[in-house]
């Protein structure tokens, strides 16, 4: 018996020992997340393993499905860069407190719509009708921050809405239903649903002069860009020269198509809507003092929560790894 | 007084697991005497054996809370409040200094340079090996070779002790004697270091939105605190160190010059498209390798270990200057401790994901403030309260508009004067629509009495219809047989896959939530009422029947006390699984409701906020359960005593 609790004894101290002692080890592989059904020009170089040649080690990707699941795997240690991540995930982990920050910007594209049910001649001119009606809003996302701006830009008393929280697929099908007399989406094919039944509020020539638009970030885990700065910034001139090699030509799209899951018509028409920045204008426009990076980040989290200002938010947005 | 509550919530958390601690030990004490008491009479497996033992549960309740303290370092905040806050400030340090450890072996296995030599050679060696030759003219590939060469010959160049330049030398010599002046100063103690004005007047560890108040309230705090000030100015200075050499910068030049030379050829020759790409792409790759050589970064293999050696004593410094801290790191606080992040210091591991009981109490308190505009509630909706609900709202709910579209005569019409005066017909249309004020009653309001009404609908009509249909198919053979394949066809899916289809068949409102819980509740139901009914003992039956009960009468005195047992387990079963699929309930179209909570919070990643749903789901299901117990002792008291 004494032998025995010994034994268990003498294990578990070496367990303990050995998990206290196996700290991180320099990379020989390098982590990515992305998204599925969101084409981007660098799904090329990911295909042709571009990274892996020139960054010098493995790049695994793993595809996620939101932004927040991507932030959990950053956290748990699991994920170095987040390629492509929303805006309004990568705010709400900074307002968390978690180690990460912004280096880059993935994409600049048009702001979600919001679809407003046909039949009810309702539009940007006549928005305050929209006051008292049902809007399916999926919280907490880029759509939920364009709603709010748009609601804002056209003067609608949001307090006197029926706000329903949905997911995008969700709010298509309620405003085909009629359940919900404006619908928020996000997303190729949910929009593609809502515009069967609805018209967006704004047009983009709309959004565009109100100054309502949204970007998709580059992050990563704050270890990661202290201990290996040297394979970041490849990462981010490969995917800047894939930017750059950016045609739309048809191989390229139906490489990209390939890669993302989705067919070559809906990857065309998904992408025709998405701005990639060369490195110097990202530093230019949106990293530079009261950068559009700053800014954006900071009314995003005031929205979001009333007890963060956006000023820390700010801090964690480095564009050095840029140049 | 709330504010003075949320202030000292370290010393109330101290105050309770102390007591915890006494009910845990005090409980065992009675339990074991009682069982050594009890020893004689106890009867393995009989049930009326075994009642009572309140002292168990007490036990049972105090451990889960005390590890619940322990492992999201509750009991560390609660006796060593201002830990958290010393933690922080080594934990700056160490992130101040992190750029310099990184190339250095602490942590890793080995020093950067030797990382990097070993990266870029292998991928030399592989650029060389697969030189596309087809494209290139021989004169160019012997070019790109020497380039190639001249790039491996730099990092031989700055691998060497003897080129590196004096100045690099005594950049890292500076760079090491300041570290371990900061060793040094560590090691003579936080004597007469005081916390500012400022930093005293923060509010509490845990008591707002940031977590870990970020200023030193220590002196050792504020030691710590200052020198990671002077190390976040050393790795500045850290970062521009480059090594240089005479040797190397002659090979860089030339090669640079051999690499525009090429790529000005790409540009003035004429190419076909793909052949150019090509070339672009290869030179382009020559040139990444040698631009990631040339900016000296790869040191000889001895010139750190001054620094290495420095870093490390610091790190020991460090480590003694901690003292008691260290024991408290290792004991009360599980997980990998404090990290300084951008913007805030925050918790690691179990902390980081298990919110303290205190600060879900916090929490939970501020959900259930009825006063919406100071705060409380969540969403614009309270958590539970009650309010006024206007009778015509309730008639309008009952009267359908379409009726009054099928009375006679026709709605009014505004005037020429631009009057409207309304008819009975717009009157009654008023009322069906509940615009008229009939008085008000009071009613429960808020997330909590959504969720439980929905729960509880659900549940009665479950009961009400599944209950009568079970018993029958338990006594019927035509019940039986007709309505088996449809119950069992459905009864095994998961709830969550009818979810898209009930959204769109009952829209937003409650009755497509209450439908799918209902479904739960009903089969479930089913199933309990006619084992129970099929269950009746035969000669029950037979007896009643041949004393002379009529078919109605066997129902009602035989057969449904028969199945009671059944069914009352049933109804204790679909409560829990009602609940359970609450949350994928009002998933589908979330207003309110503890789901609704509990997917927002998600979205957001509050943890504190998913945790207060989880206990206030599980506390709700408890109480129905505890509520069913009672029913249960007091309907079938003879249960289990056949």
């Amino acid at each position: 018996m004494k032998n025995l609790i010994k034994k268990v004894t003498t294990a578990v101290a070496t367990t303990v020992t050995l998990a206290a002692t196996s700290a991180s080890y320099a990379a020989d592989s390098v982590n990515v997340a992305f998204f599925l059904e969101w084409g981007t020009p660098n799904q090329i170089s990911k295909v042709d393993k571009a990274y892996d040649d020139a960054m010098g080690v493995d790049v695994n990707w793993t595809d996620f499905s939101t932004g927040v699941q991507m932030t959990e795997a950053m956290l748990a240690g699991d994920i170095d860069i987040a390629y492509s991540q929303g805006l309004a995930p990568f705010v709400t982990a900074i307002q968390q407190g978690h180690p990460l920050k912004m280096v880059g910007v993935a994409m600049v594209y048009e702001a979600n719509d919001c679809f407003v049910k046909n039949g009810l001649g309702i539009d940007s001119s006549n928005a305050s009708e929209l006051e008292g009606k049902t809007v399916a809003v999926p919280l907490n996302t880029m759509a939920d921050f364009a709603f709010k701006s748009y609601m804002n830009a056209l003067n609608v008393d949001m307090s006197t809405m029926t706000i329903v929280d949905q997911a995008p697929a969700d709010g298509a099908k309620s405003l085909a239903d009629g359940a919900v007399d404006m619908a928020c989406i996000f997303g190729g094919n949910s929009s593609k649903a809502a515009g069967e039944v609805g018209t967006p509020i704004m047009t983009s020539a709309q959004k565009v002069e109100m100054g309502i638009g949204s970007f998709d970030v580059i992050s990563v885990t704050e270890k990661f860009a202290t201990e290996n700065g040297d394979l970041l910034r490849t990462f981010l001139d490969v995917t800047a020269e894939a930017n750059a090699a950016w045609k739309a030509t048809d191989a390229q799209l139906a490489k990209v198509a390939a890669d993302a899951g989705m067919s070559v018509a809906d990857v065309t028409s998904q992408m025709a809507g998405m701005i990639f920045m060369t490195e110097a204008d990202q530093l230019k426009n949106y990293f530079g003092k009261d950068g559009i990076a700053a800014s954006a980040a900071a009314a995003l989290g005031t929205l979001f929560s009333d007890s963060s200002d956006g000023v820390t938010i700010a801090k964690t947005i480095d564009g050095s790894f840029l140049d | 007084m709330l504010s003075w509550v949320s202030e000292e919530r370290a010393f109330i958390a101290a105050v309770v697991i102390i007591l915890l601690l006494l009910c845990f030990t005090i409980s065992i004490f009675i339990g074991v005497k009682q069982t050594a008491f009890r020893e004689k009479d106890e009867v393995f497996g009989d049930p009326e054996r075994t009642l009572g033992g309140w002292y168990w549960t007490i036990t049972g309740v105090s451990s889960v809370l005390l590890l619940w303290f322990y492992f999201s370092w509750g009991i560390g905040r609660a006796f060593f409040p201002e830990a958290g806050n010393e933690m922080c400030q080594i934990a700056k340090l160490e992130t101040a200094i992190a750029p310099i450890t990184a190339t250095l072996p602490i942590n890793t296995r080995y020093f950067k340079s030797t990382t990097l030599t070993r990266r870029n050679s292998e991928q030399l060696e592989i650029l060389l090996s697969s030189m596309p030759t087809s494209i290139f003219t021989k004169i160019e590939q012997s070019e790109l070779i020497e380039i190639i060469e001249n790039s491996k010959a730099i990092i031989g160049v700055f691998s060497n002790q003897k080129n590196q330049s004096k100045e690099s030398v005594a950049f890292l010599k500076k760079i090491s004697s300041d570290i371990r002046k900061l060793s040094a100063e560590l090691r003579l103690g936080f004597d007469g270091y005081l916390p500012t004005k400022e930093a005293l007047a923060q509010p509490n560890w845990g008591t707002t939105y940031i977590e870990i108040p970020l200023l030193p309230i220590t002196s050792k705090g504020v030691l710590f605190d200052s020198i990671s000030n002077q190390a976040s100015i050393i790795t500045k200075t850290f970062l521009k160190t480059r090594n240089n050499s005479d040797a190397g910068d002659t090979l860089i030049e030339s090669t640079k010059k051999k690499i525009s030379l090429l790529k000005a050829t790409n540009k003035s020759s004429v190419f076909d498209e793909d052949i150019l790409i090509r070339r672009k792409a290869y030179v382009k790759a020559v040139e990444r390798i040698f631009k990631r050589l040339d900016d000296g970064t790869i040191f000889p293999p001895k010139a750190f270990d001054g620094l290495n050696y420095a870093v490390t004593d610091l790190f020991t410094a460090i480590d003694e200057t901690k003292g008691g801290l260290k024991l408290i790191d290792t004991l009360f606080v599980p997980g990998a401790g404090v990290i300084k992040s951008r913007t805030q210091c925050t918790e690691q591991g179990s902390g980081r994901w298990l919110p303290k009981p205190t600060d879900v109490i916090a929490s939970f308190l501020k959900l259930a403030n009825p006063n919406i505009e100071a705060g409380g509630g969540y969403k614009g909706s309270t958590l539970f309260w009650w309010k006024w609900l206007p009778i015509a709202d309730l008639i309008g709910f009952i009267i359908p508009d379409k009726i009054i579209d099928l009375l006679p005569g026709e709605y009014g019409r505004h005037s020429d004067t631009g009057n409207f005066q309304s008819n009975y017909k717009d009157n009654l249309l008023a009322l069906a629509q509940g615009d008229i004020y009939l008085g008000s009653i009071p009613m429960l309001d808020g997330h909590i009495w959504d969720s439980v009404f929905r729960v509880l609908v659900a549940l009665i009509l479950g009961i009400g219809l599944g209950v009568p249909l079970g018993i029958y198919m338990g006594v019927s053979r035509f019940f039986k047989s007709f309505f088996d394949p449809i119950i069992e066809l459905y009864r095994p899916v998961p709830p969550l896959a009818w979810a898209p289809l009930i959204l769109t068949i009952f829209g937003i409102n409650d009755d497509g939530k209450i439908f799918l819980l209902f479904m739960v509740a009903f089969a479930i139901m089913v199933i309990s009422a006619r084992t129970g009914a099929s269950g009746t003992q035969l000669s029950k039956i037979r007896a009643s029947h041949s004393l002379g009960a009529s078919n109605r009468q066997i129902l009602r005195y035989v057969i449904l006390p028969n199945a009671l047992p059944e069914i009352l387990t049933g109804i204790r079963i679909s409560i829990g699984v009602c609940w359970g699929t609450l949350v994928a309930a009002e998933m589908l179209a979330g207003t309110t409701g503890i789901g609704f909570i509990e997917n927002v919070a998600r979205v957001v990643s509050n943890y504190e906020l998913i945790w207060v749903t989880i206990l206030i789901m599980g506390l709700l299901g408890l109480a129905f359960d505890i509520m069913m117990r009672r029913i249960i002792n007091k309907t079938i008291p003879w249960r289990g005593k056949g």
